[in-house]
């Protein structure tokens, strides 16, 4: 077939040139459908790969070291109470802990290691506490939480939804096994108060726990899964109930107790007096108290510096990893040719 | 002479002369190479005796024009003219086989990346299904994060000019070595979306392990974490930026980023107020900036080895097209001559 000369237009085959101009049949011309847009083509040349390296390696060592200096600022003091605080003629422990008659305080004598700046962050925390476990994040009713007039809605809380045919306000297995260890603290014989305002999420407060929304039929059943509510507070003001149903996202955790708003200094002596209530037995559970200061990276943290060092000492080596193969294995980078018929191609 | 002697002489031809051929004859020759060899082939032909020829044939074009409209619409491409056949196999199939094979790796590892972590958060929640990642999140992930990038840079990305794939044919046979696309190249991605998804969640793991984040935070933590390395992976990978481009990857960037701002503003939603609590912290940022750069260091490192080191002609082409007139982005039409009918 005859196919024209070269520089022939796409509008058939005609290709007599006395005939009258036939309406073309090519799409209108645009950058973007013919794929022309203008575009750069950066190229990973020796030089940006080093660079690269080298300006993580510039960035991260100093936050590293910065990390691990406010890290190493933050005082922290952890104790593991709930073995101790059993009484050592207890054999069965579940017993004791269910067993409501016996007296659960017990008094733990902590020692302050170094100075410790107000304010102190006082945290419980619990291990192997799975609140991310999917039967119990959904147990809960927000609707319920929010609104006094949705009392009766219950949905998703099974098991804990009525009792004796009365809806339980707050329902759901997050409210049911609110934490309920409670401790007082004594600095020196003094006694040092705890300030529990504001410890839970203000928005949590405002927006999804109503101020006239209170407990009802709340942990009447046989079965008492953890804190009792006080039945004339709004669930707005019932911040540990707050704090507790911002479940955790790990099965480690710590919720906020309290502050202190006292300075504490070395070798002081803090006498926690303490109900061991919560059963953390029967699933080999743990409970600490800890009381911490905190800095702009927030608590204790060793593992952010040590990151950040780590990488940024391996970006650096490897820069320098790359710049020895640079110049052990040189090749010819083809844009610097100037005659593209020296391009070898693969056979 | 009996078929398979035909088939042995015509394999051992460059190439084969057929002439006064009926069309089912036609259809058999495209057959014969067909049932008794595993390449591609392809027919072209512009009237009705073309037919059963292109339909035989992997891939069948037509030719529009004096014959008629008959081949054209049993063809699967049409054109105007048989020169037309040269830009089609060496412009158009070579990219449309390099697009097609990184969209279809990338898709993969997108996706593979951001179901990874929440494997691996499975085994922090005592084995059941927990999510951290708000659901609305885990929807508007395909559909609104990652979407639009994929798309354009299937589209629009252009691994060589026109020109250069028109100067050297040879450029072509990387398609027919399967270059782009081969189970040594999937496997990569997949260790890579493997290795990602390791630094999306045990970073932030071992950082939070001890603290009181909930799981409304860490999940958009998460969030924001593969989207950003998901996005910064394919901007590593992008060979030529438009400004479209430029626009849709940091685009989805900030769409997700307000995304996320708006779900955790929904006061029914349980994540409710989460984004705003831990945006205000520094450690946030701090495990932020760490999971993208040591997600994206294998990829950076593994990249810079093989252009370099490794290089395979599309790349060495790539860098000589720098050193040339850029001039043939900007020509709608390409002169042909006659050295490149080879």
């Amino acid at each position: 077939m005859n196919s024209g000369d070269a520089a022939g237009s796409s509008s058939g085959g005609s290709g007599d040139a006395g005939a009258p101009r036939r309406a073309s049949r090519k799409p209108k011309y645009s950058k973007f459908t013919q794929q022309e847009l203008p575009a750069c083509k950066p190229i990973l040349t020796p030089k940006w790969v080093i660079s690269v390296f080298l300006l993580v390696g510039v960035i991260f060592v100093p936050i590293g070291v910065a990390s691990l200096l406010a890290s190493n600022k933050v005082v922290e003091i952890v104790d593991r109470y709930d073995d101790a605080c059993v009484p050592s003629n207890v054999t069965n422990k579940l017993a004791y802990i269910q067993n409501s008659t016996i007296s659960k305080t017990c008094r733990r004598t902590l020692k302050v290691p170094k100075d410790m700046k107000q304010p102190i962050f006082v945290y419980y925390q619990l291990n192997n506490f799975y609140q991310n476990h999917r039967r119990y994040v959904k147990s809960r009713n927000d609707q319920q939480l929010r609104d006094a007039s949705k009392a009766n809605e219950t949905t998703l809380c099974d098991p804990e939804k009525t009792r004796d045919g009365m809806a339980i306000v707050p329902c759901g297995l997050i409210a049911w096994s609110t934490f309920n260890d409670t401790y007082t603290f004594q600095h020196n014989t003094n006694n040092l108060s705890i300030d529990k305002t504001d410890i839970s999420w203000k928005s949590d407060r405002d927006h999804k726990f109503g101020s006239d929304v209170f407990p009802k039929n709340f942990q009447k059943g046989p079965l008492i899964g953890g804190k009792t509510l006080n039945e004339s507070i709004p669930l707005s003001e019932q911040e540990d109930l707050i704090v507790w149903m911002r479940t955790a996202a790990l099965p480690t955790f710590r919720k906020l107790y309290g502050r202190i708003y006292v300075d504490l200094k070395e070798n002081d002596t803090i006498t926690v007096t303490l109900d061991n209530n919560y059963n953390t037995y029967s699933f080999d559970g743990k409970k600490s108290l800890v009381l911490s200061t905190s800095t702009w990276l927030g608590g204790k943290n060793d593992f952010l510096g040590l990151a950040y060092l780590t990488v940024g000492g391996l970006c650096f080596f490897l820069a320098f990893a790359f710049t020895l193969l640079y110049l052990i294995k040189p090749r010819l980078v083809a844009y610097k040719l100037s005659y593209t018929n020296r391009i070898k191609f693969h056979r | 002479m009996s078929i398979v002697q035909l088939f042995e002489v015509a394999i051992a031809c460059d190439v084969v002369l057929c002439c006064r051929v009926a069309p089912l004859q036609k259809a058999g020759i495209v057959d014969l190479i067909k049932k008794r060899t595993s390449d591609m082939t392809l027919a072209i032909g512009d009237g009705a005796n073309d037919v059963s020829m292109i339909q035989m044939a992997d891939v069948g074009i037509g030719i529009s024009g004096q014959e008629g409209r008959q081949a054209v619409m049993a063809s699967d491409f049409a054109m105007g003219q048989f020169r037309f056949l040269v830009p089609l196999l060496l412009v158009h199939g070579h990219w449309n086989y390099q697009r097609m094979s990184y969209m279809i790796l990338y898709n993969f590892y997108r996706n593979a990346t951001f179901v990874f972590v929440l494997f691996w958060y499975v085994l922090y929640t005592g084995y059941t299904l927990s999510t951290a990642i708000n659901e609305w999140s885990s929807v508007l992930y395909s559909v609104v994060y990652t979407s639009a990038p994929t798309v354009i840079v299937a589209i629009l990305d252009k691994d060589l000019s026109r020109r250069t794939l028109l100067k050297y044919p040879q450029l072509y046979g990387a398609g027919q070595r399967e270059e782009s696309y081969n189970l040594r190249l999937f496997i990569f991605i997949m260790v890579d979306s493997v290795w990602q998804s390791v630094v999306v969640f045990f970073i932030p793991y071992l950082a939070y392990k001890n603290s009181a984040i909930d799981s409304a935070s860490l999940g958009d933590l998460w969030t924001l974490s593969v989207v950003i390395l998901v996005n910064i992976h394919l901007a590593m990978d992008v060979i030529r930026w438009t400004w479209i481009t430029h626009a849709v990857i940091w685009g989805s960037i900030v769409a997700t980023w307000i995304c996320v701002i708006i779900i955790d503003s929904i006061p029914t939603l349980p994540g409710f107020w989460a984004i705003y609590e831990v945006m205000g912290t520094a450690l946030f940022w701090a495990l932020l900036l760490a999971v993208i750069v040591v997600g994206m260091i294998p990829h950076f490192a593994a990249k810079a080895i093989r252009e370099h080191f490794m290089p395979n002609d599309i790349q060495i082409a790539r860098e000589m097209e720098k050193s040339q007139d850029s001039r043939d982005a900007n020509q709608p039409e390409v002169q042909m001559s006659t050295s490149t009918r080879a």
